[in-house]
């Protein structure tokens, strides 16, 4: 038996080695965290490992070794606030996931990239993505969260208004222009890059 | 009045958004089963025997029920009467894939799942199933049920005419017509349909928490099928995630749970799987609609003319219901003098069709709203001034029946007309740009029930003067919970925020039927209203004594009832919590009011009123949409949306603008890409992966208008708003594609090969028309005399007997998991676990397991031992050598890949970034992406096929659907190909991958890692340790591209492409690989020469064409894809040669 600290508190992991992150939270009633798909396909069972948002289905219990943040200890209660006032929410049954997504997006925004560990040499503290948040990339990075009831645009808002309130660099769009099916490639992408000699 | 008409926040959004808010399967008490149930494997087949006394026998069963658990020939009522033919489980006869033919309840996964396997049926397959509308129809077909009918699988034939269908057609000088096909799609619920079932034999109770929109229609129809009544079972308040319809009638899985829990005496929790929730729920009807317009010079409508065959399914449930709204449509919105209609219901041997969100007028309305178009254009007339010249006006009766109060058609068309620039658009054209509109009608409410316009509530003022609303319907997302506050607190003075809403649950709450047909807010709207404003009367009352005024001035506000001229002191304003405890009718702190609210505006469909004014107001939406078609991949793109809706008054504009943007985009899905795909009956893409419904990158903005006036029937000027925007988006859509490349698509949905092969066969683009000479290339004569038997008799024979043979996964589950920190060591532990000994495929490393996982989930993979990668550093390292070259680590995630290598090598982020999504990104390793299994949908989705079962089996992608995810070029015996985005451009950047091993570390060149479809070269015991890209690939110029059904998802086809150019632009070490169109990643070397004899694009693509025709072997359904690769290959040369900025 292993111990998981989730959300500041240590869970026990009493189950057989297959055992899943999402089994174990829902087994010890943090039920926020929603199995829709089972395989990693809809973002429903998100959760935040070790500040990386995850699917928890997909990741094996016994393999965790970093904190384990849900919906139910997420501290983002203006994000939620935003949510409600946006209506980006309908059933609310990939809501849990969607903000635990978008939290971490904004979080690594901030520059706070969490405790990642594996890339902790790099660019910890730093905002890692340059420019300011912009509707088309705020669609792509919560395009593994899917949601029947709204439609997006209004998480979008959501997203975007809250990053907006914490101090964040936010790029409005003309409306009814958002950018779609292209991503958004930062321009380093675009460039061609001659390898540093 | 403040909370009527402002956006209030849903009343359950510190629940929902905390996650504390409870579904059915969260937390369920101490000692629930496990629930599941055994589907049918065969379309249609007579059950001979069903013996389930070992599985009764196993350890942790409590039940295992059959149909003998039910009464003889039970069935549900669904539509009632003659109709109802759907037994609980089956009895005789299965006629679909997935049928429920037995159920268990137990105390684990585990032993559910056992039991489940240990249940021996012996199947009797019926010859010639019906497995599709046509195959239904024909002399040879086996009839599915004795229908009255007397046309073999018709269960209903619908024949009928309004008004002066003589003269209509005579009318007419033009006429417009054709057949049109809108697919089964499913709901997609986020929620899988889930009950938690507790029956309790001392009181002879059973409480049920059930994802459900109809309270009552569970409790009937399980109180039915147990034969129990119906004051013995009651449905909790519960959350309920998301329904669009399936869920507003019985959704056949509650009353197994039920009769589990009463078999087993605990209490049962049957939730669904996602599969099961794409291949065994009742999805949107599939229509194909023949339609014939008539029109006269004027720009008048005259007649309509229709043919309507519907996919019934296997059972009835509401397909004659459906049916006739389809026919309905006919008749609402416009005013020809006439409508003719020859309409059945077909039954196939497949899941039976549901309601779904808009119930038979998306489909009609397809070809409606796409010939009316057509007619615009060909008499010279502007589509939204012919709508306006059409439209029924207010105050008018319709063909159908209905009789409209308001109707604001005309102002939403103008609404859309300005809102999308209509005008500038049609005049400065764009090439493969266009707009297009498209209007909708739907009522508000519907008669189509005894007792269905008629609906309840219960207001109760607490002593601490918080409002509780009872009401027996369910909120499924659509707010009503918060809608039903709203009204209450207008009319008691306290805010939303005062108010509970507790719902369900027929032991506290009076008669509604639920939320469907769109009746949510009209019929709840009205009960609350009438009963809030009824004891608010009598608070009135009760202060006007106590204040010594009259009742009448009396005012509720603020919580308080206060006398006039009241500056709010304590001897002119009572408290309402003070006023229950005043109250002689108060019962324990609460003074509770019941009221009844019938419309009579509402009529009922019967024998003596064909055309019932179902509805009390009705609805109207125009919506209007731009696109752009990208002529290389046939991609079409929605650059904006508007959709403007007479909604009456909204109640809450922020829940009246959800309902409309989130009915949009699954409008626009169902246009734009989703399908239910069968193959033999069974369910091929029942996974989101494979199910193109619209991820947040997919689709713009919606912006929804309100066009919004008052409307005496509703309350305070409510009509209905769910339903009506899911049915403009499909023909909008079609509008606009025509508008924009001149071509009218009537089959959805139009996915980029329809669209790449309509273009190609109007001459727009260069033929593709290719013979690949075949008879020149004997390598592939074994491949085509196979694939010509195939419909031959020998995908019968293999599918038939061949799969009888087929291995079966030996799964279990997983024993133990290694996590060593050293490499050499899990080399070491690899070896032995791989080794003869061991025993083939029992081990595996595990990186991010996101494929391994899902695999398992997929009865695919095999190892009960695993090793993970993720405790050794070394394999996380990312190192920029001296000699230039970056190695990156095997575990190395996609996500640190997309950004610490951003400029290192920044086409590995560029394609890193088109993959899955941020999660998986964050989970899945560099070395986990290059060793994925297959794609293929039938190989993932349970087919035995031949890389599933072996030899025996046959390649079901041969003659099944087959035009995305296979290979058009160099397939053999499977048409799989690598999925793996990666491995792509790994090529393209000639990467070379080590691979370690007890025996050292070896080299294998990326494009060498393949052996097969996402097949490796790598021998057992062998890992992959690092991929190393050297420093003169870097030096090269690299992009990516790639076309995919939906943001994320795999490669139909990418493009990687690299190249050395000089200030000249002359290019060298050119290297253009495809991915997604062969079984291994394919380098164009044909187009890789001619880009460096001459750096021209044209050259290159010219050379890349003739390469394909040469070596290409496509299947009939994915020829397609060649076409895009030209055209995608031309893009990636584009920005390759032109640098960033082409």
């Amino acid at each position: 038996m292993r111990e998981l600290e989730v959300n500041g508190t240590k869970i026990a992991n009493e189950g057989p080695p297959g055992t899943t992150l999402l089994a174990v939270l829902r087994a010890a009633g943090l039920t926020g965290t929603k199995e829709a798909c089972g395989r990693g396909e809809c973002g429903a069972c998100t959760v935040l490992v070790g500040g990386e948002p995850m699917m928890s289905c997909l990741v094996l219990a016994m393999l965790v070794r970093k904190p384990v943040t849900t919906i139910e200890g997420l501290d983002a209660d203006d994000l939620r606030g935003a949510f409600a006032d946006a209506g980006a929410f309908q059933c609310g049954f990939c809501t849990p996931g969607q903000l635990v997504r978008a939290e971490a997006l904004l979080r690594r925004r901030a520059g706070d990239t969490g405790d990642t560990g594996d890339d902790a040499d790099h660019a910890a503290g730093e905002p890692d993505e340059i420019g300011a948040l912009d509707e088309a990339t705020v669609r792509h990075e919560l395009s593994g969260n899917v949601c029947r009831c709204t439609g997006y645009a209004q998480i979008v808002d959501a997203v975007l208004r809250t990053a907006e309130r914490r101090g964040l660099a936010v790029r409005d769009e003309p409306a009814g222009r958002a950018a779609s099916v292209p991503l958004p490639r930062p321009t380093a992408a675009r460039a061609p890059e001659r390898a540093q000699q | 009045m403040t909370s009527v008409g402002a956006r209030v926040r849903s009343l359950h959004w510190d629940e929902v958004t905390s996650g504390r808010e409870r579904y059915a399967a969260d937390n369920p008490p101490p000692g629930t089963l496990v629930g599941k149930i055994l589907r049918s494997p065969w379309p249609f087949a007579i059950v001979e025997r069903i013996a389930v006394d070992r599985a009764r026998g196993l350890p942790g069963v409590r039940a295992v029920i059959t149909a003998s658990d039910f009464a003889p020939g039970m069935r549900y009522l669904h539509h009632g009467g003659p109709l109802a033919d759907r037994p609980p489980l089956a009895d005789g006869l299965v006629r679909f894939v997935g049928q429920e033919v037995a159920a268990v309840a137990a105390e684990s996964v585990e032993a559910v799942e056992g039991a489940i396997a240990a249940i021996e049926v012996d199947y009797r397959p019926i010859r010639h199933a019906p497995l599709d509308i046509d195959a239904a129809r024909r002399a040879t077909a086996a009839r599915l049920h004795d229908r009255p009918t007397g046309e073999a699988n018709v269960a209903v034939h619908d024949a009928g005419f309004w008004g002066d269908v003589t003269g209509g057609r005579a009318a007419g000088t033009i006429t417009a017509e054709g057949t049109f096909w809108y697919p089964r799609v499913n709901h997609a619920c986020m929620e899988p349909n889930t009950t938690l079932a507790w029956w309790h034999p001392d009181t002879e109770q059973l409480e049920l928490w059930t994802s459900t929109q109809a309270p009552w229609f569970i409790t009937t129809e399980v109180a039915h099928v147990l034969g129990l009544r119906a004051e013995q079972v009651v449905c909790r308040d519960v959350a309920v995630g998301g329904g669009f319809g399936s869920k507003s009638k019985v959704s056949e899985h509650e009353a197994i749970a039920a009769a589990l829990s009463r078999a087993s005496g605990a209490p049962v929790l049957v939730a669904f799987s996602r599969d099961e929730e794409f291949a065994a729920t009742k999805p949107r009807h599939a229509f194909r609609t023949h339609l014939r317009i008539h029109a006269d010079d004027a720009g008048r409508l005259r007649m309509f003319d229709a043919g309507i065959d519907v996919d019934n399914g296997a059972y009835n449930h509401y397909g004659p219901s459906v049916m006739k709204v389809g026919i309905k449509t006919l008749g609402s919105i416009y005013g020809p003098d006439g409508v003719e209609w020859d309409a059945r219901l077909i039954d196939t041997a497949l899941p039976p069709g549901g309601q779904f969100r808009g119930y038979g007028s998306p489909q009609v309305a397809l070809a409606l709203e796409s010939l009316i178009d057509e007619l615009a254009e060909r008499q010279g007339i502007d589509p939204i001034e012919y709508r306006i010249r059409n439209a029924n006006p207010p105050g008018s009766t319709t063909l159908c029946g209905a009789r409209l109060g308001s109707a604001r058609l005309v102002e939403c068309l103008e609404a859309v007309r300005d809102a999308i620039d209509w005008a500038d658009k049609r005049a400065n054209r764009r090439a493969y740009r266009g707009v297009g509109v498209a209007a909708g009608m739907h009522g508000s409410g519907s008669y189509a029930f005894p007792d269905a316009n008629r609906s309840e509530a219960t207001i109760d003022v607490l002593a601490d003067g918080r409002v509780r609303v009872r009401f027996g319907g369910a909120d499924a997302g659509t707010g009503q919970r918060t809608i039903l506050a709203q009204v209450a607190a207008d009319e008691l003075g306290v805010t939303a925020a005062d108010v509970d809403v507790l719902m369900g649950d027929s032991e506290l709450a009076p008669f509604d039927m639920g939320a469907w047909s769109s009746r949510g807010t009209h019929m709840g709207g009205h009960a609350v209203r009438k009963a809030a404003s009824e004891l608010g009367a009598r608070l009135r009352q009760l202060a006007a004594e106590k204040l010594g005024e009259i009742p009448d001035a009396i005012q509720l506000r603020a919580g308080r009832a206060e006398a006039p001229g009241s500056g709010g002191s304590a001897s002119e304003a009572i408290e309402l919590g003070d006023l229950v405890g005043a109250s002689a009718d108060a019962v324990d702190g609460c003074l509770s009011h019941t009221a009844a609210y019938v419309d009579d505006r509402m009529e009922l469909f019967g024998a003596d009123n064909p055309t019932p004014n179902v509805a009390a107001s009705y609805t109207f939406a125009a919506h209007a949409v731009e696109v752009e078609v990208d002529p290389g991949t046939g991609q079409v793109r929605v650059l904006d949306y508007v959709a403007a809706h007479d909604v009456g008054r909204a109640i809450n504009p922020t829940m009246v603008e959800g309902q409309i943007i989130g009915g949009v985009v699954q409008g626009l899905g169902a246009a734009l890409g989703e399908e239910l795909i069968y193959e033999g009956g069974r369910a091929v893409n029942p996974a989101y992966v494979d199910y193109a419904l619209p991820r947040a990158a997919d689709l713009p903005r919606i912006r929804p208008i309100l066009v919004e006036g008052p409307e005496p029937a509703g309350p305070h000027g409510a009509k209905s708003v769910g339903e009506m925007p899911i049915v403009p988006p499909a023909p909008a859509l079609v509008n606009a594609i025509y508008d924009a490349i001149g071509i009218r698509f009537r089959e959805l949905p139009i996915t980029p090969d329809k669209v790449l092969a309509a273009l190609q066969a109007t001459g727009d683009r260069p033929g593709s028309a290719r013979s690949h000479r075949l008879w020149r290339r004997p390598d592939r004569w074994q491949i085509a005399a196979a694939r010509w038997l195939y419909p031959r008799g020998l995908h019968t024979v293999l599918h038939r007997w061949g799969t009888r043979l087929a291995r079966q996964p030996g799964s279990g589950p997983i024993q133990s998991i290694g996590a060593p920190t050293d490499r050499d060591d899990l080399v070491r532990q690899l070896a032995a676990a791989t080794g003869r000994r061991a025993g083939r495929g029992t081990a595996a490393v595990i990186g991010g397991g996101t494929d391994l996982l899902a695999q398992r989930r997929q009865g695919l993979a095999t190892p009960v031992r695993l090793l993970s990668v993720a405790e050794v550093d070394e394999l996380k390292k990312i190192e920029r050598r001296p000699d230039g070259s970056v190695s990156i680590g095997a575990a190395v995630t996609l996500a640190r890949i997309e950004r610490e290598l951003e400029g290192d090598v920044p086409v590995l982020a560029e394609t890193v970034r088109t993959i899955a999504s941020a999660q998986i990104r964050a989970q899945a390793t560099l070395a986990g992406n290059l060793a994925q299994a297959k794609r293929c949908w039938f190989f993932r989705n349970g087919f035995d096929c031949y890389k599933r079962g072996g030899v025996t089996c046959p390649c079901y992608a041969v003659l099944g659907d087959h035009r995305f995810h296979h290979a058009a070029l160099g397939a053999h015996r499977c048409q799989a190909v690598t999925p793996s985005d990666l491995a792509t451009t790994l090529v393209a950047l000639d990467a070379e991958v080590a691979v370690a091993s007890t025996a050292g570390e070896r080299i294998v060149p990326a494009a060498r890692l393949y052996r097969g479809p996402g097949e490796t070269a790598l021998r057992p015991g062998e890992l992959i340790a690092a991929v190393v890209v050297d420093r003169s690939a870097r030096a090269r110029r690299a992009v990516f591209e790639k076309l995919a059904l939906w943001s994320g998802d795999f490669a139909l086809v990418a493009i990687a492409a690299s190249a050395e150019l000089d200030v000249a632009g002359r290019a060298r070490d050119v290297r253009l690989v495809v991915g997604g169109l062969a079984p291994t990643p394919w380098r164009a070397r044909a187009a890789e020469a001619a880009l460096e004899r001459r750096a021209s694009v044209e050259a290159a693509v010219g050379a890349l064409t003739q390469e394909l025709d040469r070596t290409a072997h496509p299947l009939p359904g994915n020829a397609w894809k060649l076409d895009a690769t030209v055209g995608l290959a031309r893009r990636a040369l584009i920005r390759l040669v032109q640098g960033p900025d082409a």
